[in-house]
């Protein structure tokens, strides 16, 4: 090692990566980038109100247009919860609520919030935003689908929200969805409700498939000059891969839900065995119920991961960022990511170990959802070594990467007890689990979520959040959200059930009436607390703290855009070329703390730094 | 086949070139229209639902304790008072495979920029595909006639109709719905639109002959779910 | 969609290949063909449908869809997410011979 020093003072910055790609032979020029491979993108610019708002083409418009949605969806789905909280908390305070619009309200929350909250606003929402301009594109490859494929995802959320004005109301019978109830008399909304349910579903899918393509081209296909998929933000690997994940989940779902609608329309058994609806034989024979619970958690548990992973990756860029410091082995979380979303088509039937599946089958799926935790944990091992002895700033950015380790290691290790088959048997269907998936798809990636929009609003808008309010916010929602499901736990364990609509008086159960109050207040407040961010957003888009270009002092490109808010077309007359990976921050040697991708080797600035 | 021209890039073969190219920047795969990569990502994803339909039928013909309708007697045909059997089937499927091959063809000569050869082959395709819609309208109207319903049927178990109706219904929407574009296709074709590279309608953006291949590659996957189906359905 | 820096031909291939190709086809159809004609039952049958069912399949991708002249990493790309689909089929198997099992086992035997 020490040869490299020999007699010289100044220590030279090289970047981290250098290219090796292609094969072209050694170059003697340290800047040389290969040329472009394909002719500049042919952009549509719209014109009219309709073309350059509403029906825009530009994926910075779609995003932001992803988001609201998703975010209006949230908030319903935030009311149902308040709903829900009410009637476990207060029953004597809901009695306007029958145990039918319990289950009803139960069933739409979790829909909206997993598929049509978190999965569209981490894919359509960040997806569209941020894809193009990390990647150094124009925008997304398919413009005018990309379009398309929003007005898909509104149509499909306007279906759903129909289905709670059709008569019988919405479907009750959970976001699962499992026949033989959902379709049979007795659960809430078996008419009209669960066809509706599965029609938005199916226009979802045909949506994000649409939006899909998008993404996965446009990272494989269209990234700038030197972003090699090694110099990619993991923001981009996470979302990517999620994507994947989704083109191949959401068939299983698709199919489900069709099969499921023809035995609700044309009376057809794919899944309905023969049964008895108050007491009278119905016309169906020969189906398997448990058919539909493979199709839907085939597709259930990369949803998870699809909400999970576009979190992973985001969260390395936030902590890498605001601790000044590269992620710790990127490398290695590019494979975990991948490995994460490859794995996770083999571990479905975890959510099945009760029911009633081949007995030979939790074997191979406690082994498989063991293996998987390990690639998981090793991303989190990454982001503490990542925080150690970094120049870190506590600013609200920060604050929430901080609240994401702690809330996602929290469900993480709950998920480890689940993932056994014989500790999963009498914690099935209780409040543990409701505590697990909560902690980890709820409260983590939401903490993603706020972390993100704090980032990259000065980006979007040009002016920062109220840092003053934002710790407002964060700490209402961890320490609220902490004070929601850690008691979920305990009721877990002593085997209170979830989706039961009342307590009713048992003795183990009275014990946590106490419990039951003190989470729904917690719930009532998290939930007000969020509107402290909406306030935040609309007071500080027009009096913010002006940001000016690249506030956080980051090195991907969508920090490097020509104006700010980007233009339509991101980069202005020439598109950037990278030269490095994006996580060069602290080099030593370097005057400054960063080093943007778009810096050739040749203009590192570098320091004098004396040979101690 | 060569490989595409790439200024700067040095292509190296087999998995070793793999690597390479996604070790290198830009692409991932070298020299694929973006459009032929959406085609090929999409198929990839509609080979994941026709998969999906395959396995929940062999789950549920698997799970039945009741006797499953013999494809042969059900699907056979009597010409002259002899049951053939799966004689429309066999039909269809010739008539299904000949169309990727002119399909294929169509694509060989728009790539030349053999205009008219393109557009007849294109049309020749259509015919096929329209063709082997009306073979399995005839079917279903066959079974139906003998008292095939999606819920119930005089053969064996209820979920033979459910099944045959939901897949092979799903597969030929997708073949109208390919007839549908290669009418389309041809008339641009003909028209000169790939040759001008004539903005489009719906997208503006400028017409080229890779999009002959991009439909092609939909009908061959519209072919080899066929293969499977005809496989699986009729003659398992 | 975007125009390709120098607009180069692709290579076509001569019209041989594809007829060459096209009679394969209907060879394997007819030999499929056959296994119903001639009535061969169990594993026979099974192992026939399913090498000619692959054989056709693979021709259709390889020579038709171009990927035996593609790139690696399309080919790869498009054939390993098919691991996941075996691992579902394998695993469905399983689950429907335990499904009769019990339904056999319940229903008819008595449990």
């Amino acid at each position: 090692m020490s040869e490299d020093f020999n007699d010289k003072t100044t220590i030279q910055a090289q970047s981290s990566e250098t290219i090796s790609g292609g094969g072209t032979g050694a170059s003697s020029d340290i800047d040389y980038v290969r040329p472009a491979e394909v002719a500049d993108q042919d952009l549509y610019h719209g014109h009219s109100f309709l073309t350059k708002w509403v029906f825009c083409q530009d994926a910075k418009v779609i995003g932001v247009q992803y988001f609201l949605l998703a975010t209006f969806t949230g908030i319903i789905g935030l009311i149902l919860s308040w709903l829900m909280r009410l009637q476990l908390g207060y029953p004597e305070l809901a009695g306007f609520m029958t145990a039918e619009h319990y289950y009803q309200f139960v069933t739409m929350h979790g829909m909206i919030m997993v598929v049509y909250f978190l999965t569209a606003l981490f894919l359509g929402g960040f997806g569209n935003y941020l894809i193009p301009l990390m990647c150094g594109a124009r925008d997304m490859v398919f413009p005018y689908v990309n379009m398309v494929s929003f007005w898909m995802f509104f149509i499909a959320v306007a279906v759903l929200l129909a289905s709670f004005f059709v008569p019988g109301g919405p479907t009750g019978a959970g976001w699962t969805l499992y026949p033989p109830q959902s379709i049979i008399e007795g659960t809430p909304g078996s008419g009209m409700g669960i066809i509706l349910m599965c029609l938005s579903l199916v226009l979802f899918v045909a949506g994000f498939t649409m939006g899909g393509l998008n993404y996965l081209i446009t990272v494989l296909q269209a990234r700038t000059r030197g972003m090699t998929l090694m110099r990619m933000p993991l923001t981009v690997w996470g979302i990517f891969t999620a994507t994947v994940l989704a083109m191949l989940a959401f068939p299983a779902l698709l199919v489900g839900g069709l099969m499921m609608s023809l035995d609700k329309i044309l009376g057809t058994s794919f899944f309905m065995p023969t049964i008895l609806q108050a007491g009278e034989v119905l016309d169906y024979s020969g189906g398997s119920p448990i058919l539909f619970q493979h199709l839907f958690w085939f597709f259930g548990h990369p949803e998870v991961y699809i909400v999970a992973l576009p979190a992973f990756g985001i969260i390395s860029d936030l902590i890498s960022v605001h601790a000044r410091k590269n992620i710790f082995g990127y490398r290695m979380m590019v494979w975990a990511i991948v490995g994460i979303g490859a794995l996770s088509f083999f571990v479905w039937a975890h959510h099945m170990y009760v029911s009633g599946m081949n007995p030979w089958f939790g074997f191979f799926f406690a082994t498989t959802t063991l293996i998987i935790a390990v690639p998981t944990a090793m991303k989190v091992y990454n982001w503490i070594l990542t925080l150690w002895r970094g120049n870190i700033r506590l600013n609200v950015v920060m604050l929430w990467c901080l609240g994401f380790i702690i809330t996602f290691v929290n469900g993480g290790i709950t998920g480890i007890f689940l993932g056994n088959v014989t500790v999963d048997v009498p914690l099935s269907d209780t409040y543990f689990v409701i505590a697990h998936f909560h902690m980890v798809m709820g409260i983590a990636p939401l903490m993603v979520i706020m972390g993100a929009v704090y980032h990259w609003f000065p980006l979007v808008s040009g002016r920062f959040l109220s840092e003053k309010l934002g710790k407002w916010h964060f700490w209402f929602t961890f320490l609220g959200a902490y004070s929601i499901y850690f008691p979920m736990h305990y009721l877990g364990f002593i085997g209170v059930p979830r989706r039961y609509f009342e307590m009713y008086d048992s003795p183990y159960v009275t014990s946590a009436v106490g419990m039951n109050e003190f989470i729904s207040i917690a719930a009532f407040i998290v939930g007000a607390a969020q509107f402290i961010l909406i306030y935040n957003i609309i007071v500080s888009l027009r009096m913010g703290k002006p940001a000016g270009k690249n506030p956080w002092k980051a090195n991907s490109l969508e920090w490097h855009t020509s104006t700010v808010p980007p233009e339509h077309g991101n980069f202005g007359e020439k598109l950037p070329v990278v030269h490095r990976w994006p996580y060069d921050y602290s080099v030593p040697g370097a005057k400054e703390d960063f080093i943007p991708q778009t810096t050739p080797p040749s203009e590192v600035a570098e320091t004098e730094i004396e040979k101690t | 086949m060569a490989d595409p021209k790439i200024e700067g890039y040095e292509f190296k073969p087999g998995y070793k070139g793999m690597a390479a190219d996604a070790g290198s920047d830009q692409t991932l795969f070298k020299g694929v229209h973006w459009g032929k990569a959406m085609m090929w990502i999409f198929l990839l994803s509609d080979t994941f639902i026709f998969s999906c339909f395959l396995i929940s039928y062999m789950k549920g013909r698997g799970s039945t304790p009741v006797e499953w309708p013999n494809p042969s007697e059900v699907f056979a045909l009597h010409v002259g008072g002899v049951p053939v059997p799966l004689l429309l089937i066999a039909i269809m499927t010739f008539v299904l495979i000949t169309s990727s091959g002119t399909m294929a063809l169509a694509v060989k000569y728009g790539y030349e920029r053999n205009r008219k050869m393109c557009g007849w082959l294109i049309l020749a395709t259509a015919l096929g595909g329209l063709t082997f819609v009306g073979m399995q309208a005839f079917e279903w109207s066959k079974l139906i006639h003998e008292g095939v319903r999606p819920w119930e049927n005089p053969f064996g178990a209820k979920q033979f109709g459910s099944f045959f109706f939901m897949i092979t219904g799903f597969h030929g929407t997708h073949v109208s719905i390919g007839v549908i574009f290669l009418c389309i296709y041809a008339y641009k074709t003909f028209a000169g639109h790939y040759d001008e590279g004539k903005r489009g309608w719906f997208t503006t953006m400028k017409g080229d002959y890779v999009e002959i291949e991009i439909l092609g590659l939909y009908w061959h996957f519209v072919d080899l779910v066929w293969v499977f189906i005809f496989a699986f359905f009729y003659l398992w | 969609m975007e125009d390709t820096k120098k607009k180069e031909q692709p290579t076509t291939h001569k019209i041989g290949i594809y007829l060459w190709i096209w009679g394969l086809l209907f060879v394997l159809s007819f030999f499929s063909y056959m296994v119903d004609w001639f009535q061969f039952q169990g594993l026979l049958r099974w192992s026939l449908i399913l090498i000619f069912m692959f054989l056709k399949a693979g021709l259709i991708m390889a020579f038709f869809m171009h990927l035996f002249w593609e790139r690696y990493a399309l080919v790869n790309v498009l054939l390993w997410p098919m691991t996941a689909i075996a691992c579902f089929v394998g695993l469905m198997v399983a689950e429907f011979q335990y499904t009769v099992f019990t339904r056999l086992f319940y229903f008819f035997i008595g449990g």
